[in-house]
């Protein structure tokens, strides 16, 4: 039996997912979760063998839910989205996710891929695989980014200094030339795109 | 992001013009008045007088600056004297000038010039300004001949030579600094017309998306409709003769075909703006590879962005989700190269599972037929624990995607 977590805010979907997949002979859902920190929670106290987490949660997304249980516990993690960013599937894969699912997928597909990955493989849909390499390149630096990273919530120029050990100035170039390379106007509007398109 | 580049570098160009249009006015203004300090010369009017009208001059051709400056940023609707605290000082500046130089020669026409010159760079409406710059050279015109019957009547033939000249160039000063602002007002014109051409460009691109969704989906929402209906018919109590669940079970899995149907026509009217070049692809790849733990590097040749990508993109995606979804093993290596007239791309890993990139065969086997169709081939190498796929296309393939790019529309609709 693969005992399996399902995390996933919209409860139509997982009450419908959680009910189709209980039909499966061979996988029973022990828990269902409506947002990242409460699967946290319940995975660390179930220590169930696979978790299915829908990747857009409040609180702590699917991919920061699986790379803080891939610290406390074994438990494998499948991603489930309904709009792969591509930046996304890069940061999943980083972190040890072993499955990355668009929402789409039917439930006996999720079953499937939940037996693939409860057997020691990874799985990567082609659908969010053809995303992530049709993907425009970010045209930042690894350091770029850091600066766009250090001040996303809308800290000082001082701040971002002191944060990467960076001189002013230099988090000043930094800044000046994220904006002439992204064509904006101000730090926030980079901060926003490179979320947009998961950079950061 | 290209069109933002583009419309900044027309910006540029647009302002490079601007003081094009400004040095022209200038030079004209400048050139005047080293004519009639050389006249002056010719006059016998003294050094020190001759000295202060040349840097009155030079003062009176630098307040034009901000005349023009004014006339750049002006308001179509707005009348001649709208900034008037700003065209003041300039158009003082031009008086006093004129009333020395005039009173220092005695001409009438150069006490004139400066004012009349100054009056032109006025954001005049349409037809004024014309009606102006006539009634300016016939001005002019009158005062040169007030002058020349006053003061040059019995001047030496040189300096009544060169009288000649200068009324020539005072005569063209208006009309020369119209056709300047003139020639301004076009290029003006001209960008805002590509500016609102964009816009419209975008506005009906954005149209035609929404058309076509709501085509896709109005279709498909109404068919999965009509089946979800017939199938609660066929399983309802109240009609015994219509009951038939098997016939029912076949309707709800038409439904769910239907609704796989319309989420794949929404994906590839998604995709449609989507694709970037192969180079990009592959260091996309690269990039994933590494994410998911595997040594990967790439070599593509520097021209590889004019390889066939609608050939070759879903062999590159192809193969790196196998190699993703199999665990990829330790190292994979990928390459694009031209050689003699074909392109050659190249994925090779050490996997350690029984499937490389070649994954499980059924999505490369679709792959193959399409590379097969644009006149290449798809190889599958296993040698020693390695695994190797190789796609040759033509180099005339490259055409491909410009014919599908251009089909493709016509055949959504």
């Amino acid at each position: 039996m693969i005992r399996v977590l399902l995390a996933d805010d919209e409860a139509m979907i997982r009450s419908a997912l959680a009910a189709l997949l209980r039909l499966e002979d061979d996988i029973d859902v022990v828990a269902e979760c409506s947002d990242g920190v409460q699967a946290v929670a319940m995975a660390e106290k179930l220590q169930p063998d696979i978790c299915l987490l829908d990747l857009e949660m409040p609180g702590l997304d699917g991919v920061e839910v699986a790379e803080r249980l891939s610290r406390t516990i074994t438990a494998r993690c499948v991603v489930v989205t309904r709009h792969a960013r591509p930046g996304v599937l890069r940061r999943a894969l980083a972190s040890g996710v072993a499955g990355f699912l668009p929402k789409s997928r039917g439930a006996g597909e999720v079953a499937e891929v939940i037996r693939r990955v409860a057997a020691g493989a990874r799985y990567v849909d082609p659908e969010v695989a053809a995303d992530a390499l049709s993907d425009e390149r970010c045209p930042l630096t690894d350091r770029e980014l850091d600066v766009l990273r250090a001040g996303r919530r809308g800290e000082t120029t001082g701040q971002i200094a002191k944060k990467l050990l960076l001189a002013p100035g230099t988090v000043r170039n930094h800044v000046s030339a994220i904006l002439s390379k992204l064509q904006v106007t101000t730090r926030q509007q980079a901060v926003l795109m490179a979320e947009e398109r998961g950079w950061i | 992001m290209t069109d933002a580049i583009g419309a900044r570098r027309l910006n540029r160009g647009i302002t490079a013009t601007w003081w094009y249009t400004v040095s022209g006015v200038l030079v004209f203004q400048v050139m005047i008045l080293f004519i009639w300090l050389s006249i002056f010369a010719g006059m016998r009017v003294d050094p020190v007088t001759l000295t202060l009208i040349g840097v009155g001059g030079l003062i009176w051709c630098a307040a034009s600056v901000p005349l023009l400056l004014q006339y750049r940023h002006r308001d179509d609707s707005a009348g001649p004297v709208a900034g008037w605290r700003g065209i003041l000082i300039p158009l003082a500046v031009a008086i006093a000038f004129g009333v020395l130089s005039g009173l220092a020669s005695g001409l009438w026409l150069v006490g004139a010039i400066p004012l009349i010159q100054s009056l032109t760079l006025l954001n005049w409406p349409r037809g004024v300004r014309l009606r102006f710059v006539i009634a300016c050279v016939v001005v002019i015109a009158a005062l040169w001949f007030i002058d020349l019957r006053m003061t040059f009547d019995d001047a030496d033939a040189e300096v009544t030579s060169a009288w000649f000249l200068f009324g020539f160039f005072a005569a063209t000063l208006p009309l020369m600094t119209v056709m300047s602002l003139w020639w301004w007002d076009v290029l003006v014109t001209l960008d805002r017309a590509r500016a609102a051409e964009a816009r419209l460009g975008a506005t009906q691109e954005r149209l035609r998306v929404a058309t076509d969704v709501h085509d896709l989906q109005g279709h498909h929402l109404q068919v999965i409709a009509l089946q979800l209906e017939l199938a609660e018919r066929l399983l309802s109590p109240g009609g015994e003769k219509q009951r038939d669940p098997d016939a029912a079970l076949e309707q709800l899995r038409l439904a769910r075909t239907s609704v796989a149907e319309a989420r794949q026509g929404t994906r590839d009217l998604a995709m449609r703006f989507r694709g970037v070049p192969l180079p990009d692809e592959i260091a996309n790849a690269v990039d994933l590879l590494r994410a998911a733990g595997t040594t990967a590097d790439a070599t593509v040749s520097a021209d590889a962005a004019q390889a066939p990508s609608s050939v070759l993109g879903p062999v590159i995606r192809e193969t790196t989700t196998n190699v993703l979804r199999h665990g990829g093993g330790n190292r994979a290596r990928l390459s694009l190269h031209r050689a003699e007239g074909m392109w050659q791309y190249e994925i090779v890993n050490d996997a350690a599972s029984a499937n490389g990139a070649a994954g499980s065969g059924s999505g490369l086997d679709g792959i193959a037929r399409r590379v097969a169709e644009a006149g290449g081939e798809v190889r599958v190498e296993r040698d020693r624990g390695e695994f190797r796929v190789i796609a040759t296309v033509p180099d005339a393939a490259g055409a491909v995607p410009m014919q599908d790019a251009a089909a493709e529309p016509g055949s959504e609709r």
